[in-house]
C-alpha cells in the first residue's frame, strides 16, 4: 500500500465523519424530533416507567430488607394483608377525607381570594405577593409554622380564641381537633395557588360582558353566577384535578404537625407508605400500598385526560 | 333607574373602603404566617413562655439566629438545598428546551400523543416512586448523595417546564429562525442563538418554577438523604427538635433563613412567576 493511497483513505474517512457530523448537526425533521425528545424520553423512562414496572413487580414479593431473606414471590399476599390491616384503612380513609375537605375548601377560599385580588387596586404588587408567598412556602415549613400556631400553651390560635372569650384547645391531643388543624393548614396552603389560577382566568373575561349585563339590569350576584362562573369553569376544572392529585399525596403537613398522631388517627396513605418503606424497610408491603396510591391518582388523571380530549374534539 | 343601579353597585364593589378591606384580608391571609415566624425568631425563650403571649417582641434579639447556625449545620443544609435545586433546574431546562423546541416547531406525527403523555406525567404521584427509587438508590449506593434527589426532581419539573417553554417557543416568529438558517446557522445553531435568547423570559420562568419545586420537596429528601451532611433544608430543620424540647425561637430563625432566598426570588420576579404558573401548566 502506497503512502498516497493511505492518505486518501484517511481523507475519505475524515470526509465520511464530517458528513456524519453535519447530518447530526443538521438532520431532517423526523430524526431531529427524535433526537430532541430522546433525553426527555430516557429520563422519563428511567425515573418513571422503569420504577413503576418495578413497583408493580415488587408488590407481589415478600421483600423485607431487615430480615435479610431473599425476595420471595407471594402473589397477592401483600394485598390480602392490606385488607386486614386497620392502619391501612385508617390512612386511606384519612387521605380521602382530606381530599374531600381540602379540595372544595381550597376552591371556595381561592375563589374568594381571587375575586378580592381582581378588584382594581392602584398598586398591584402587595396583592400579588400575598398570593405568591404562600405558594412558594415549602409545605413542610407551612406544617411547622401552623404547628406553632396551634400550640396549646403559646400558640397564636388559642391566644386569639381567648381574646374573643372562647376557651383554647389542646389541638394535637384530640384526633378530631388535630385532623381539623391539618385540614385548615392544607386549605390555607392550597388556596393561594388556586386563587392565582382563578385570578388569571378572571382577567381573561372581557369587561364588555359585564357592561352589557349592567345595561340589561342584571345585578352583581346574577352576573357572578351567569357570566363569571360559567366562563371560569374550564380553569376551575383543571385546577381542581391538579389539587385532587396533590391532596391524595398529602404527606408534609401532617408529618410535620402531628407525625400521624395521636396514635395513627391523622396518618395518611403517603405517610404509611413512607413508614413501611423507609422505617420498616418492608418494600413488598410498601409497594402494595403505593400501588393503591397509583390507582387512585390514575383514576383522577384518566378523568382529566378525557376532559381535555373532549374539549379538543369539540373545537 | 338602571344608571343609579350601576353607580351604587359600582361604588359598593369597587369603592375605596372595600378595596382597603380586600387588601387587608389578602395580605393578612398571605403574609401573616411568615410574619409570625419572623416575630417569633426575634423573641427570647423567656418571652415566649409569657402568658398571655406577646405579639411584638419586647426585647428583639438576634441570639436565635446565631443559635440556629451554631446548633446545626444550617449553612450545609442551605448549600445542599441550593446545589440540588440549581443542578436539577439546569438539567430540567436543558432537557425541556430541546423537547419543547421539537413540540413547538417540528411537524411531529405523534405530537398530540406526546403532549397528552406530558400532561399525564405532570399528574404523576411522586409518592409512588418512593419505594422503587428507594430500592434502586439503595442498590446503587446512591442514598445520601445529591444525585439521588437531582434525578427525581428533574422529572418532577420536566412536564411543567416543557409546557411553559412550548408555549413560549410558539410565540417566536419562525421567520427569524429561517433567516438564521439561511445565513448558515444549523438548526441547533438557530435554536441556541436565536430561539433561546428570544425566549429568555420563558426559560427563566421555567427555571424559577423548577427551582422552587426542588427547594420545597420534602418526602424524597427525607427518605433518601438522612445523613446530616447531605440533608436539604426542609429535612435538616427537623434536627432542631430535641426529644422533649421544641426550641421554637431557634426553629423560627432557621425557617426565616430558609424562606428568605425563595422570597427574594419571588419578590424580584413576581410577574414572571405568575405568567409561568398560569401559562404553562398547573402544579403546586
Amino acid at each position: 500500500m502506497t503512502v498516497t493511497s493511505r492518505l486518501e483513505q484517511v481523507a475519505e474517512r475524515v470526509e465520511t465523519r464530517r458528513a456524519m457530523l453535519s447530518r447530526l448537526l443538521d438532520p431532517d425533521e423526523t430524526t431531529l424530533g427524535a433526537l430532541l425528545l430522546a433525553p426527555a424520553a430516557v429520563l422519563l423512562g428511567g425515573v418513571i416507567v422503569y420504577p413503576v414496572c418495578k413497583l408493580l413487580y415488587t408488590s407481589f414479593l415478600d421483600l423485607s430488607l431487615t430480615s435479610g431473606a431473599p425476595a420471595r414471590f407471594v402473589g397477592l399476599a401483600n394485598f390480602q394483608q392490606m385488607l386486614e390491616d386497620p392502619v391501612f384503612w385508617q390512612a386511606t380513609w384519612n387521605t380521602i377525607l382530606i381530599t374531600l375537605i381540602t379540595v372544595p375548601g381550597a376552591l371556595v377560599v381561592g375563589l374568594g381570594l381571587a375575586l378580592l385580588a381582581n378588584l382594581p387596586f392602584n398598586i398591584r404588587w402587595p396583592v400579588r405577593l400575598s398570593l405568591l408567598i404562600p405558594w412558594a412556602l415549602p409545605l413542610s415549613f407551612a406544617g411547622l409554622i401552623f404547628a406553632w400556631f396551634f400550640h396549646s400553651e403559646y400558640g397564636v390560635v388559642n391566644d386569639v380564641l381567648n381574646r374573643v372569650g372562647l376557651p383554647g384547645a389542646i389541638w394535637f391531643n384530640s384526633p378530631r381537633l388535630a385532623f381539623a388543624a391539618i385540614c385548615l393548614t392544607i386549605t390555607w396552603k392550597a388556596s393561594s395557588f388556586m386563587a392565582m389560577i382563578i385570578l388569571a382566568g378572571l382577567q381573561t373575561i372581557p369587561r364588555s360582558l359585564y357592561e352589557a349585563a349592567d345595561v340589561d339590569g342584571a345585578g352583581r350576584v346574577r352576573q357572578f353566577f351567569e357570566i363569571t362562573l360559567p366562563l371560569l369553569k374550564p380553569t376551575i376544572v383543571v385546577a381542581l384535578i391538579f389539587r385532587t392529585i396533590a391532596a391524595l399525596q398529602t404527606f408534609d403537613i401532617p408529618y410535620m404537625m402531628t407525625g400521624g398522631g395521636p396514635g395513627t388517627s391523622t396518618a395518611t396513605l403517603a405517610m404509611y407508605i413512607h413508614q413501611n418503606t423507609v422505617s420498616f424497610l418492608d418494600l413488598g408491603y410498601g409497594s402494595a400500598l403505593a400501588v393503591v396510591m397509583f390507582i387512585l391518582s390514575m383514576c383522577v388523571t384518566a378523568v382529566y385526560l378525557r376532559m381535555i380530549s373532549g374539549r379538543e374534539g369539540a373545537r | 333607574m338602571s344608571a343609579t343601579a350601576i353607580s351604587t353597585s359600582g361604588s359598593l364593589l369597587s369603592g375605596k373602603p372595600l378595596r382597603a378591606v380586600a387588601a387587608v384580608i389578602l395580605i393578612v391571609n398571605g403574609l401573616f404566617p411568615a410574619l409570625w415566624i419572623l416575630l417569633t425568631s426575634f423573641k427570647t425563650e423567656a418571652e415566649l413562655t409569657l402568658k398571655p403571649i406577646t405579639w411584638l417582641p419586647h426585647a428583639p434579639t438576634l441570639q436565635n439566629y446565631m443559635q440556629a447556625f451554631a446548633d446545626q449545620p444550617l449553612l450545609i443544609f442551605l448549600f445542599n438545598s441550593f446545589m440540588v435545586a440549581l443542578l436539577s433546574t439546569a438539567l430540567t431546562l436543558l432537557i425541556s428546551v430541546l423537547a419543547a423546541y421539537a413540540l413547538a416547531r417540528l411537524n411531529l406525527r405523534f405530537r398530540g400523543l406526546i403532549m397528552s403523555l406530558i400532561i399525564a406525567v405532570s399528574t404523576f404521584p411522586l409518592v409512588t416512586l418512593l419505594v422503587p427509587l428507594f430500592e434502586t438508590m439503595r442498590a446503587l449506593d446512591l442514598l445520601n448523595t445529591w444525585t439521588a434527589l437531582i434525578l427525581p426532581y428533574t422529572v418532577l419539573s420536566l412536564p411543567v417546564c416543557t409546557l411553559v417553554l412550548t408555549s413560549f417557543f410558539e410565540g417566536i416568529p419562525r421567520d427569524l429562525e429561517n433567516a438564521a438558517m439561511i445565513d448558515g446557522c444549523t438548526r441547533f445553531g438557530a435554536l441556541f442563538r436565536v430561539v433561546v435568547p428570544l425566549s429568555a423570559p420563558g426559560v427563566f420562568t421555567a427555571g424559577i418554577l423548577a427551582f422552587v419545586n426542588s427547594w420545597d420537596e420534602f418526602l424524597l429528601a427525607l427518605s433518601f438523604n438522612s445523613n446530616p451532611a447531605l440533608r436539604t433544608l426542609p429535612v435538616g430543620i427537623q434536627l432542631y427538635q430535641g426529644e422533649f424540647a421544641f426550641p421554637w425561637p431557634v426553629i423560627s430563625a432557621a425557617l426565616v433563613v430558609g424562606i428568605v432566598p425563595v422570597a427574594v426570588l419571588i419578590v424580584i420576579f413576581q410577574e414572571r412567576v405568575v405568567s409561568g404558573l398560569t401559562a404553562g401548566g398547573l402544579k403546586g
